[in-house]
């Protein structure tokens, strides 16, 4: 009896024990949450813009979490998102540490995020030998996408290239300044326009230079280029340059420049230097800081854009651009920024491939998420639709261009949509003291 | 402009304007290197204190920046008093690599702590005189850029008068001629290195302000690539040598922005370094050697 009591117990306890371990082990093998790596630069000179991809990601999380989670087929039930962050540090060596513990250590699912090209560059290689899907939405240059040496099969582009911003900028140069400028001074029609280009020395500001190139080379377009000048990324003083460009004398001063490089640019160009032209800021610059940061000097300029603090293209994506703007300013005050905005879209994508495949398999995600067709969020799409090219997996943007007019009761300037036709608010206006170059 | 003698002349005033800024950072530089013979890599922040100090000031008082100076100079010295305090005084004279360390992660103190106090975005302000040009040999220039240049003359004269004519300044010379015979001269060595690391601090002070009057933009991470310049101007000026810091720093200035109009900005850093090999090559204890001093 004692004997048979002892196996009894035995058994019991062992059974217990199993039951223990195939319950631990069904909690483990059986992921209850879609876990997304949000690479931001969380630390460093790229902060700010950090802060943005990373609230947004949170904002996008919240809302789909809130709205039930998403569905997986697979596991037959809705699992929550949960956000990692990885900080980057800024840096090449941070992002790479920073998606090395996201992929092995936190175990993610996928990743969004990544600002600079750089950065991005230096940890792709990490997640080639993972093969995790990764929804760019920071980096600009398209050689995250195109190059070779690395394999890029699980990395997607949700981010205009320089190629995009950098064509599309050109095109509206030849469309509607050029013929403003040869109007206003009774010109040729034919007159080329003169273009100065002044490029942050890195893959995103050549990246831009050789855009507008390919561009007019492509289009045949009757611009100019008579001068290239490069500065080092984070310069501040710009003024010996912008004296050589004034040398040059240009119509137009098209900038590659981050946002404290632009302001400073700008405002020594106009103050210091006395060069009354047409300047052209990059898409990333159209930030509040900005417009309070540039002061008058940056009146009549003009700033590409997809996201702005302060013009909302009227028409399909108006609504939810001002309720995304509104609910991020409620949760943490202040504006997301076009990056945030291009994050918070690329959370939705993520939650929306992993409904599609129906798994959180790694490879049926990314086939997922190669064949996503969404509609537009926040920010306008080409054909109004949120896609990957087959090719190089880039997300195509209708990018507007706006000029910053005098606002007397904000004391900044304001903008306004200028181009394309189909979102424009006004027309291009050439100031009074603008000065139109000379051969 | 058509070029010619006129864009020569506004790339020399821009070139001279960046000396101005490289010649307070270097000096203080060189009068601590100097005195204590320490190497201290962290100097660039304190011109990024001095900026934030002023823009701290100017958003408060709404005075003119330039006044500032006033606050600005007062507050580094007492910061570089207590940073010789408490980072250098007790490592003194145990080893090169311990300076250096303590001066690297003094680097990252300072600008994690000004990136929580101001955050890490970007600042500009104006200059009330912004809107001013004058002519110069036919040349408009913003008035602010003639204040800067008459402001560093200033201050260097104000340098010069105390080092040659009070006796603080005396003792100070006299310590960083030979320490040893200060010291059996009665010189208060210790003082002497407070004094010169808070008047080094002080004058990096003065570079911070004028950095922000003159329209650049600030970030807590802006101190770096100044202070690699003042070091390479106390190279090719010769250590310890003060004119050999104005000098270079002249030099510095202009060389970089004559660079940077014929062949490039991407070159403005490299040629630093380059003067810098060429006077280590013809001439390895600078322009003015130690023994100019």
């Amino acid at each position: 009896m004692k004997r048979v009591f002892v196996i009894l117990a035995v058994l019991f306890i062992g059974l217990v024990l199993f039951a223990g371990c195939t319950e631990n082990q069904a909690a483990v093998g059986s992921p209850q949450k879609l876990k997304i790596g949000v690479v931001a630069s969380m630390t460093g000179p790229a902060s700010t813009t950090g802060k943005d991809v990373w609230q947004s990601a949170v904002l996008a999380a919240d809302e789909i979490n809130a709205a039930g989670g998403v569905y997986v087929k697979e596991l037959g039930k809705n699992v929550t998102i949960e956000l990692v962050q990885g900080d980057d540090e800024s840096t090449r060596e941070g992002g790479q540490k920073a998606v090395s513990k996201l992929i092995t250590q936190d175990n993610v699912d996928l990743l969004v995020g990544g600002f600079s090209s750089a950065v991005v560059s230096a940890h792709e290689s990490t997640v080639a030998d993972y093969s995790v899907p990764y929804i760019v939405s920071g980096a600009s240059s398209p050689i995250i996408t195109h190059r070779t040496d690395v394999k890029t099969d699980t990395v997607f582009h949700h981010a205009p290239t320089t190629d995009d911003s950098g064509g599309q900028t050109t095109l509206f140069i030849d469309d509607t300044i050029r013929p403003a400028i040869n109007a206003k001074f009774g010109f040729p029609s034919d007159r080329p326009l003169r273009l100065s280009v002044i490029y942050q020395d890195s893959p995103y500001g050549k990246g831009q230079l050789d855009a507008i190139k390919k561009t007019i080379a492509a289009s045949n377009l009757n611009i100019n280029v008579i001068s290239e000048d490069a500065f080092k990324m984070g310069e501040s003083d710009f003024r010996t340059v912008l004296t050589s460009v004034k040398n040059a004398d240009p119509d137009v001063v098209y900038v590659a420049a981050f946002l404290n490089e632009q302001t400073a640019l700008v405002t020594q160009a106009r103050r210091d230097v006395g060069l009354d032209k047409i300047f052209i800021a990059v898409e990333c610059n159209d930030d509040p800081d900005y417009y309070s940061g540039i002061g008058r000097y940056g009146e009549y300029s003009i700033i590409q854009s997809r996201f702005s603090p302060y013009a909302v293209p009227s028409g399909p994506i108006e609504q939810s651009v001002n309720k995304f703007m509104s609910d991020f300013d409620k949760k943490w005050g202040g504006f997301p920024g076009m990056m945030g905005a291009a994050t918070y879209e690329a959370v939705y994508i993520g939650a929306n491939a992993v409904e599609d495949a129906g798994s959180l398999n790694k490879t049926r995600v990314n086939e997922a998420i190669g064949g996503t067709t969404m509609p537009q969020m926040v920010e306008a799409m080409k054909n109004e639709t949120i896609s990957f090219t087959p090719d190089f997996r880039e997300s195509k943007f209708d990018l507007y261009m706006e000029q910053l007019i005098w606002n007397e009761t904000a004391k900044e300037t304001r903008p306004v949509i200028v181009w394309p036709a189909k979102l424009k608010e006004t027309d291009f206006v050439i100031p009074d003291w603008f000065k139109p170059g000379q051969e | 402009m058509t070029g010619g003698l006129d864009i020569v002349l506004q790339v020399g005033i821009w070139g001279l304007y960046a000396g101005c800024i490289y010649i307070l950072l270097a000096i203080g530089l060189n009068l601590i290197f100097g005195v204590m013979k320490v190497v201290n890599f962290a100097h660039g922040e304190f011109l990024m204190l001095g900026a934030y100090v002023t823009f701290t000031f100017y958003a408060i008082s709404g005075f003119n920046p330039y006044v500032l100076l006033v606050a600005s100079v007062p507050i580094l010295i007492l910061i570089g008093v207590t940073i010789e305090r408490l980072c250098f005084r007790p490592i003194l004279g145990t080893g090169k690599l311990n300076e250096i360390f303590i001066s690297i992660g003094l680097i990252y103190l300072i600008q994690n702590a000004a990136a929580v106090i101001w955050t890490d975005e970007y600042r500009i302000i104006h200059s009330p005189f912004e809107s001013i040009t004058i002519s110069v040999f036919g040349v408009n220039l913003p008035l602010d850029y003639l204040i800067i240049i008459i402001t560093t003359i200033l201050i260097l004269i104000g340098l010069y008068l105390f080092l040659r004519k009070t006796r603080l300044g005396k003792a100070m010379r006299a310590t960083s001629q030979n320490r040893k015979g200060a010291m059996l001269m009665g010189i208060n060595v210790e003082k002497m290195d407070m004094i010169s690391f808070g008047i080094g601090a002080g004058l990096a002070g003065a570079a911070g302000t004028l950095w922000v009057v003159s329209g650049q933009v600030f970030t807590p991470y802006m101190g770096s690539i100044p202070a690699v310049k003042a070091f390479a101007i106390i190279i090719i000026g010769g250590l310890g040598s003060i004119p050999g810091a104005i000098v270079g720093g002249i030099i510095l200035g202009l060389a970089e922005n004559f660079a940077i109009f014929t062949i490039g900005g991407a070159w403005k850093d490299a040629i630093s370094f380059l003067i810098l090999i060429v006077v280590l090559i013809f001439k390895p204890t600078g322009l003015f050697g130690e023994s100019a001093e």
